[in-house]
């Protein structure tokens, strides 16, 4: 047992080494991040502030800090809601093991092989994780630049919320990459994965302005459950304030929160913020048992195929 | 499985649809042995390495290796094993001693022990200077030598080599080959190696000629040889008479500006030639015949032409 634990660690060790030493997968895990912020700066930011003035009444005006850090907050939410799984897609060494043909290395030592596939989904949420807290430090960087309403119990949740992302995101990759040993389904994944978890995230743009079917389907999904939690921890200080030091009227601060997803509505019903975490941590769950049962099966069928020869020896 | 055979393997198959890569072989190979795999590319040796190793499933027969059952004991067999793959494996972000220690520690390798058999390693190979390069800045030369280091770094007692030398330069070719030598002779070390390089399978104690997943000869180079490939008489210095003597006594020979060819049956008719035209010739060879020519009249198929 210490002694696969040894070999457990030392695995981590080079899993997460290799990460962060090829410069190119880096670069590619934060590219969906950068696109947001690109597309914040250049015209995101500008939609949805005159989104806020145009939702409210006549003769109320709110600071350029108030939604400078709705703003904020909402690009925030997005980026790290979409990190925790293109970080953790793009982070596989798995799958760069499987392609490059290093895992054969890896099988021919003496390390068991529930062992290997458990150091790769540790490593994967470790490198995970620890990027996206960086990007949680430097959102809470940037709103302390432009206005910083965020309450201890809103970073602490925030946190929180990025760890069951970030073993969301772990567990889905971890379990995809069980199917993928080509370079050609590795790249296939990563572009769909960068391309369309933002929007079936609700991260791109609120899930409010989809249609009515596309949006309760988008509200199914535990990966807009977890979107919603970064909204609302990013943005319930921001709208706390705009009521009470803007003075903006509580019905028009909820059609605000309401048009930037602070809520999710499902079946005219909202959905509570225990049930929010209820169905993310249930997925991982879920997910979880996927993974132990395909990589299960996987060694059954090596082992199937070893009995079958046994059998055949007989006659 | 008597004592000296460290891996025994028993009509082994494996089939890949309706491709027989391995298709019921047995052999054996002996502790301390040399022991060389021929084959072309595909005729099954590598998937027979795989199998071994514990790396691909076999659809029957059985492998033992030191009386231990694949099937049933491959952890406790897998330290035992140290495979060179036919293209490196290893990490190339990584430095030569952070792939060393990693893998090291892969096998439980006390610190003091990794340390002792690095530098073992490093010296006899000579990558003490690149020891925190990664490997991506390495020559091909140098990363095999790391390679082998790597398969060599947990004191097993079988070497696997899966092609090991192709595209080495000769220096180190000779380099690798003496470290092997030496530990043959230190540690008793089998070494089991697949190969398209002529010479070194020749150097073998025992030799498997694989063809189509089959084993079409399974004995020592000599033996080979005599069984299967002509020998040839070498005329270095001879009479200007000789030539056309030995075209009228319809004797088959080629001739280049400095020598005389004549492939021979064997050593007796080289010996009944040379008597026959003693005052003829005044300098000659008899050479064995050439593994190339043992494999190429056993299956039919050159293996200079298609491994090129």
């Amino acid at each position: 047992m210490k002694s696969e634990l040894k070999k457990l660690s030392a695995l981590i060790n080079r899993n997460v080494k290799l990460y962060f030493k090829d410069k190119m997968t880096f670069f590619v895990s934060l590219l969906t991040p950068l696109i947001l912020v690109v597309l914040f700066l250049t015209f995101l930011k500008g939609v949805y502030a005159n989104t806020i003035t145009s939702l409210l009444p006549k003769g109320i005006e709110i600071s350029k800090s108030s939604i400078e850090a709705f703003c904020g907050g909402w690009l925030f939410s997005s980026i790290v809601a979409v990190s925790c799984v293109t970080v953790a897609f793009c982070s596989n060494i798995m799958v760069i093991d499987k392609i490059n043909k290093s895992i054969q290395d890896l099988n021919i030592t003496p390390v068991k092989k529930s062992t290997l596939l458990i150091s790769y989904f540790i490593s994967n949420f470790f490198t995970t994780f620890l990027i996206c807290v960086i990007v949680l430090v430097i959102s809470f960087v940037y709103l302390a630049c432009v206005g910083f309403f965020l309450t201890f119990s809103d970073v602490l949740m925030l946190l929180i919320s990025t760890l069951c992302m970030s073993l969301f995101g772990s567990l889905m990759s971890s379990l995809v990459g069980l199917f993928i040993s080509s370079q050609g389904a590795q790249t296939a994944v990563s572009t769909l994965v960068s391309s369309m978890y933002g929007f079936i995230s609700g991260a791109y743009m609120p899930i409010s302005q989809f249609g009515v079917g596309i949006k309760d389907f988008l509200s199914f999904l535990p990966s807009t459950h977890g979107t919603i939690l970064f909204r609302q921890y990013y943005m319930n200080g921001v709208i706390n304030h705009l009521q009470t030091v803007d003075k903006v009227p509580s019905d028009v601060a909820e059609k605000i929160r309401l048009a930037f997803d602070g809520k999710l509505i499902l079946f005219n019903t909202e959905i509570p913020t225990w049930a929010l975490f209820t169905v993310l941590i249930g997925s991982c769950v879920l997910i979880l048992g996927l993974y132990i049962l395909f990589s299960h099966l996987s060694k059954r069928k090596h082992i199937k195929e070893s009995i079958k020869s046994k059998n055949s020896n007989s006659f | 499985m008597t004592n000296n055979n460290v891996i025994e393997i028993q009509h082994l198959k494996k089939y890949f649809k309706e491709i027989k890569a391995v298709d019921d072989i047995s052999f054996t190979v002996k502790k301390g042995e040399l022991f060389a795999f021929l084959g072309l590319n595909g005729a099954g040796k590598s998937t027979t390495i795989n199998i071994l190793c514990g790396e691909l499933a076999k659809d029957s027969g059985k492998i033992y290796v030191d009386g231990m059952d694949v099937d049933k004991d491959i952890s406790r067999i897998k330290p035992q094993l140290g495979v060179v793959f036919q293209n490196s494996m290893l990490d190339s972000k990584l430095s030569v001693f952070q792939n060393l220690k990693i893998k090291a520690q892969l096998y439980d390798l006390s610190k003091e022990k990794f340390k002792e058999n690095l530098d073992l390693l490093a010296n006899k190979l000579e990558f003490q200077d690149i020891l925190n390069r990664p490997l991506y800045k390495l020559s091909g030369g140098q990363r095999r030598r790391i390679d082998l280091a790597r398969a060599l770094i947990h004191n097993p007692q079988i070497l696997i080599l899966d092609e090991p030398t192709t595209g080495l330069d000769p220096k180190t070719r000779i380099l690798v080959w003496k470290l092997l030598a030496d530990l043959r002779k230190t540690t008793d070390l089998t070494i089991i190696l697949t190969t398209h390089y002529m010479e070194e399978a020749n150097e073998a104690d025992t030799i498997v000629i694989i063809d189509s997943g089959k084993i079409v000869a399974n004995d020592t180079p000599n033996n080979l040889k005599n069984k299967y490939a002509n020998d040839f008489l070498k005329i270095y210095k001879f009479d200007k008479t000789l030539p056309s003597l030995l075209k009228k006594d319809k004797i088959d020979y080629t001739q280049n500006d400095k020598m005389i060819e004549i492939e021979v049956a064997d050593m007796n008719k080289a010996k009944n030639l040379i008597v026959k035209y003693e005052k003829l010739i005044y300098d000659f060879e008899v050479l064995k015949g050439k593994m190339d020519n043992v494999f190429l009249n056993i299956t039919g198929k050159d293996l200079k032409e298609v491994t090129l």
